[in-house]
This record gives structure tokens, sequence and C-alpha cells, in this order.
């Protein structure tokens, strides 16, 4: 009877132990590769910081006002060019009146 | 009563049983009994033991969360926290950056180390590099700050002896474009000036970024067209303002010079100055907006009563004069359009010096502002207050604000009369900040009417942009000299303008020091010929980027509120009061 028990516990004992040694590594393993995770995190949020300080630089209002002037014919806007849809004329229905205002 | 100590188990079989009597049995009962309870209590602990390991094993007791979080951060800690502007754009934020040192002792060819070293590093030269590599100390630094192309060379060149340190350092991507607000820090991340100074120890530990109240491309413009006059009329310096003119939220402030952050040790004494917020100014003319403001509020004057402006006013040893002089009775829209001085001084004398003092102090003009820079002005005002004090602040001179002072008190003559607290930091829409009833309505509505007046016939023509309804005030004042007296020729030329009219958003101040007067403005160096042009294209400029749509300045609707009849001044001559 005692002998059985203790068979028993004795197995017992070796799974837990065994689980319990590989589901501590598993850990480590796992806890291994959470700091790599945490090490390039960093890393790419140290570098993603001196891109939006490159962004901010490079979108300095100087530098993109005289690439525009040196590579594009965009002009400040002129008030005239601003308007509301409600300041155009009636659009005409009929075809004929509209052909009548064209000529 | 049993002879028989009872079977303990199995194993007592084998024992020969033995009968006590007596005393002796009186205390084996006793020793049962007490073992019975020890045993009964380790029996109940160990019980609540495995119920409790239980509860926490099966049934995660004791608080577990279900997910596991992890307690390392993964959240970039900087030195310093980003300052941002209220688009999200970086004005300053902190980068570790690679430092060369090296180990002389372990460097082994120092001439040939040195020279390789200086085709990287071109600015030093090799008898210094040398020099400093020949040292005996184990540790010296060749160049702090590297850019990551200088690293990846020096790394590639392979020298023995050089190593690299990680540095936290503070950037300022934008440069000089908000260099005044934004401050700057030190090589120890120690901030100096600005805000960097103000919230010192705030951006120290905080991971939030500080967002400012300023657009950096309304600052562009300010700055850019500021810049502008001042080469233009050869100024030695200037300062603007864009406010928000119903939150108090600065949206632009420039100071010329300015000085590049980044590199603060080139920085001038004089580069480094805050004309906008530190630099107090006798502001001229356009404290007449104040002054008329007062006296329409307080009752002492209508829009239709009026003053004579024939003579000049002579008080003890000066003579006050107009400069734009109509020598006759002037309306009081009048007095303001033509920035008539002798009808102001009238004007002041009639409400009198305590209603002035104390509405200088409504306005906060006499103390420094409450807006977040270390650096605030402030004011100059008389003491003692006397009469004839009351009659020069009336044109704007005897007292001395800060131009921020200035965009402020407009703000509350035409916003509805309210002054609100000016800060460079974003205003939380939902928080309500406290504003104080400094004017009346109607006040408001009339100096709004008066500003647009001054724009459309009066003196600050030069400021209409078109389609914005722009109205504003021309100031130009003489600065006084190294001997107190005012010099004729030193000039501070200012305007301030509000827009649009109907509906003020934005306040603008363009302030120009010491301009000169050249071909183009014939000779003239005044606020309408030097500061109103700059407004006009600030308005234009930065009115689309601040969702303004342009309106039909003609269209009836705008004329009924703010056009004013200008009185006949023949006619109702004998009605005015004098």
């Amino acid at each position: 009877m005692i002998r059985r028990s203790m068979v028993l516990w004795v197995i017992l004992a070796s799974l837990f132990g065994a689980a319990m040694f590989l589901i501590k590594h598993e850990v480590q393993v796992r806890e291994a590769w959470l700091d790599t995770l945490h090490r390039e995190i960093l890393a790419s949020q140290e570098a993603i910081q001196v891109l939006r300080a490159e962004w901010s630089y490079l979108n300095q209002p100087v530098r993109i006002e005289a690439l525009i002037r040196r590579h594009m014919d965009l002009r400040p806007t002129n008030t005239a060019q601003i308007g509301g849809i409600d300041a155009l004329p009636v659009r005409l229905r009929n075809a004929d009146a509209r052909a009548e205002v064209a000529q | 009563m049993s002879p028989r100590v009872p079977p303990q188990g199995d194993s007592i079989d084998a024992i020969p049983t033995v009968r006590i009597e007596g005393n002796a049995k009186q205390a084996i009962e006793v020793g049962r009994n007490r073992l019975l309870v020890a045993g009964m209590f380790f029996a109940v602990a160990f019980t609540l033991v495995a119920v409790r390991l239980v509860d926490i094993a099966a049934f995660r007791g004791g608080g577990e969360p279900s997910v596991v979080r992890e307690s390392s951060a993964t959240v970039l800690k900087t030195g310093r926290a980003d300052i941002v502007d209220r688009n999200g754009l970086l004005l300053a934020t902190s980068l570790s950056v690679p430092s060369l040192y090296a180990d002389p002792k372990e460097v082994i060819d120092v001439e040939a180390a040195a020279q390789r070293l200086i085709t990287v590093l071109d600015h030093l030269s090799a008898a210094k590099v040398a020099a400093k590599l020949k040292a005996t100390k184990r540790f010296v630094w060749i160049q702090r700050g590297l850019t990551p192309r200088q690293q990846y060379r020096i790394n590639a060149l392979g020298i023995p002896g050089l190593h690299f340190q990680r540095e936290e350092r503070r950037v300022y991507p934008q440069g000089s474009l908000t260099s005044h607000i934004v401050g700057y820090a030190g090589t120890d991340s120690v901030g100096l000036g600005g805000l960097e100074k103000q919230f010192d120890g705030m951006l120290r530990d905080g991971a939030q970024p500080l967002k400012l109240s300023l657009d950096v491309r309304i600052q562009h413009i300010l700055r850019e067209e500021i810049g502008r006059q001042m080469v233009k009329f050869d100024g030695i310096g200037g300062a603007g303002v864009v406010l928000d003119a119903n939150t108090g939220e600065v949206i632009a402030m420039v100071s010329l010079p300015d000085f590049d952050p980044n590199l603060t040790g080139a920085a001038a004494e004089d580069a480094r100055f805050n004309r906008a917020t530190l630099g107090v100014y006798e502001m001229g003319s356009t404290f007449k907006i104040f002054n008329t403001a007062l006296a329409l509020d307080s009752g002492s004057a209508t829009m239709n009563s009026g003053y004579d402006a024939t003579n000049p006013i002579r008080i003890a040893r000066f003579t006050i004069n107009d400069y734009h002089a109509k020598r006759r009775w002037l309306s009081v829209p009048e007095i303001f359009m033509y920035s008539s001085n002798i009808g102001s001084v009238k004007m002041a004398l009639d409400f009198g010096l305590a209603a002035q003092r104390g509405f200088m102090g409504k306005l906060g003009f006499l103390a420094p502002l409450s807006v977040e820079l270390p650096e605030r002005g402030t004011p100059i005002t008389p003491s003692p207050w006397r009469r004839i004090n009351t009659m020069t602040i009336a044109f704007g001179h005897g007292i001395a604000v800060s131009p921020l002072h200035l965009a402020s008190g407009v703000a509350s003559m035409v916003n509805g009369g309210i002054r609100w607290p000016v800060t460079v930091l974003k205003r939380d829409s939902s928080a309500r900040t406290v504003g104080k009833q400094v004017i009346s309505k109607r006040t408001s509505k009339q100096m709004r009417q008066l500003l647009r007046l001054v724009v459309e016939n009066g003196t600050g023509r030069k400021a209409a942009a078109e389609g914005y309804l722009v109205g504003g005030k021309t100031g130009t004042a003489e600065k006084p000299g190294e001997s107190g007296a005012y010099a004729r020729k030193a000039l501070l030329s200012s305007f301030v303008a509000a827009f649009p009219m109907h509906d003020p958003r934005y306040v603008v101040l363009v302030m120009i020091d010491e301009p000169k007067g050249n071909k183009e403005s014939h000779g003239y160096a005044t606020g309408g010929w030097v500061a109103a042009p700059a407004v006009r294209r600030i308005v234009s400029r930065s009115a689309p980027l601040l969702g303004l749509l342009p309106m039909d300045e003609q269209s009836p609707e705008i004329r009924q509120v703010l056009e004013i009849e200008l009185l006949a001044e023949k006619g109702r001559k004998r009605l005015a009061s004098f």
C-alpha cells in the first residue's frame, strides 16, 4: 500500500518537475525574445524620432517656399480666385436657353 | 473505565498493551486532549491553506490579471519631452547622438590618426586633434554631437582608441523660426530661455509633448513680412504678433533679429532679446484705441460729440500738436481717423486721470503679462500719475508696454469687450477659461467701426487686404533718446489690426524699430507707410490658411454693421460739447 502510493507520488513529482522545467525553459526563451523585441522597438522609436525631426526640418516653410519658387508655377492665392457656390449664377435647365446664352 | 489505550492505527498493534491507572491515566487524558486540540487547529489551518491554494491556482483569486502586462518600458525615454506647434509639427526634440572621444593610451600612431580623422571632421585642424590625442589623460572629447553619417565614416576609418558615447542633444528642426518662444536648452539639456526655461521641470519628466498655440505657417509669414519691411526701411529691429481675438492664443509671435537655437553660443545679446514680450515701448497713436474706447465706454464722449483741434495745446514746456493737422473742430470718429493728438488729449481730460489709470489697470497694462514665458517685460508707468501723464498717455506716450500687451488690449477692444489671458499654449476647447469684461459690447462694436474707418478712409489705407475687412490703427512714436529727450529721427512705427472686422477673429500687430524713410515712401517712416503694408500682406497670405473666406466688402449686411456717418463739421458744431 505504502509502496504503491510512493510510486504514484514519485511519478507525479517527476512529471510535475519535468513540466516545470519545460515551462520555465519556454518562459526563458520567450523572455529573451521579448527583450530582443523591446530593444528593437526602442531602436525603431529612436529612428522614428530622428525621422520626425528630419521631417520637421524638411518642412521648414522657408525651404518649401524656395522649392516651390524654383520648381513650380504656384503663386499665393488671389482673393478674387476664392468664391462660393452661391456666388455662381443660376444654372439654366433648358438646353436652348444655354445655347442662347452661349451665343 | 476502559483499561486499554484505544488502538491508534495499525502500528499500535505491535506494541504490548499497557494498563495505566490513577494519576498517570489522568495525565495521559490531558495530553490526549491537548493533542486533539492542536491537531484540529493544524487540520483547519492546512485546510484553509489548501482552499486558498485552489482558489488562487484555479479561480485566480488575489487580483492576478488575466492578461500579463510587461513591466519593462517600451516607451522611448528621452531626456526632455518634445515641443510641437498647434498642428503637431516638431519644434524641439531630444535626440540621442553619438559623441566621439578618444583614449590616448590606445592610439598607436597619433599623427596618422589625426590626419585621417580630419578627412571626416573637416572643420577641425590636424594639429589640434593630434594635441588632444597626445594628452596624458585616458579620456578626451574629440567632437560632441556627430551626425549618423560622420559616425559611420569614423567607424569605417578603424582607428584604434576612438570610441563613441551616446549623448542627449536638444534639436530645433525649425531653426530660428520660433527661437524666442520655444527658447533654447544648453549642452546638458537645461532650459535657458523661452518655454524651455519656463517648463524645464515639466519637460524633464514629461513624456507628453508640450503643444503650443503657434502655427508654424503663420509664424513664417509674419517673420518674412516683418523682415522684409525691416530691410526695406533699414530698421534695427521688429516685432509682430498674431493673436486669436476670442481665446487669447498667440498664433504667431516674432521678434527680429532672432537666432538659431541650435547654435545659441553664436547668438548676439540683441538677437536673444524678445522685443515682443520683454521689450517695453511707448506705442504712440495705437493707444488712441484705448483712449477712445474709454471715452465712449465711460460716456464722457459719444460718436456724435467732438472737440476743437484748431490750436496746439501748450503745457509746461511741451507743445502737443497734430501730425495730420486739420486745424478745425473734429468729431470723435474724425479724431480717431486722422489720429489727432489734440482731440485725444481733450478727450482724456474729459474722463480724467482716475478713470484712465483704472482702465489701464483693467487692460493689464500696469503689470507684466501672464503669458508662459520667462521673458516678460514690466510696463513703465508714470509715478506719480499727473495731469500731464494723462494727457500724453492719451496718444501713447508716457506709458511703455510690450507689443504683446498692446495686441492683447486690442483683442479685448474688438471681441465684444472681453479680456482673455494671453497664452502660447494650445487651449483645450473643453476647458473654458474665464475672461473679464472690460468694456461694454456696444463700445466694442463702435470700436470695430472706428478701426474699420481708419483703414477705409484714414491713416491705415495701406493695410486694406481686400476681402478680409481689415480694421486697424497706425502708431508712430518717437523714441526717447539717451538723454531722455525724444529723438525726431528715431521712430517706432507700428500698425495694429484686427480682421475680419464685422466679427474679428485675429489681431495682427506689426512694429518696426527705427525705420528710415526712403524714396518709395517719400521719406516717410510712419506706421501707415512702414507697418501697414506688411499687415496687408500678412492678412491676405494667412487668412486662407486660417480658414477665412474673403467676402464682399460692399455687401449691405457688412456695410450696415461697420459703416458710420462722418459728421459734417459745420452743421453739428454748435451741438457738440466742448
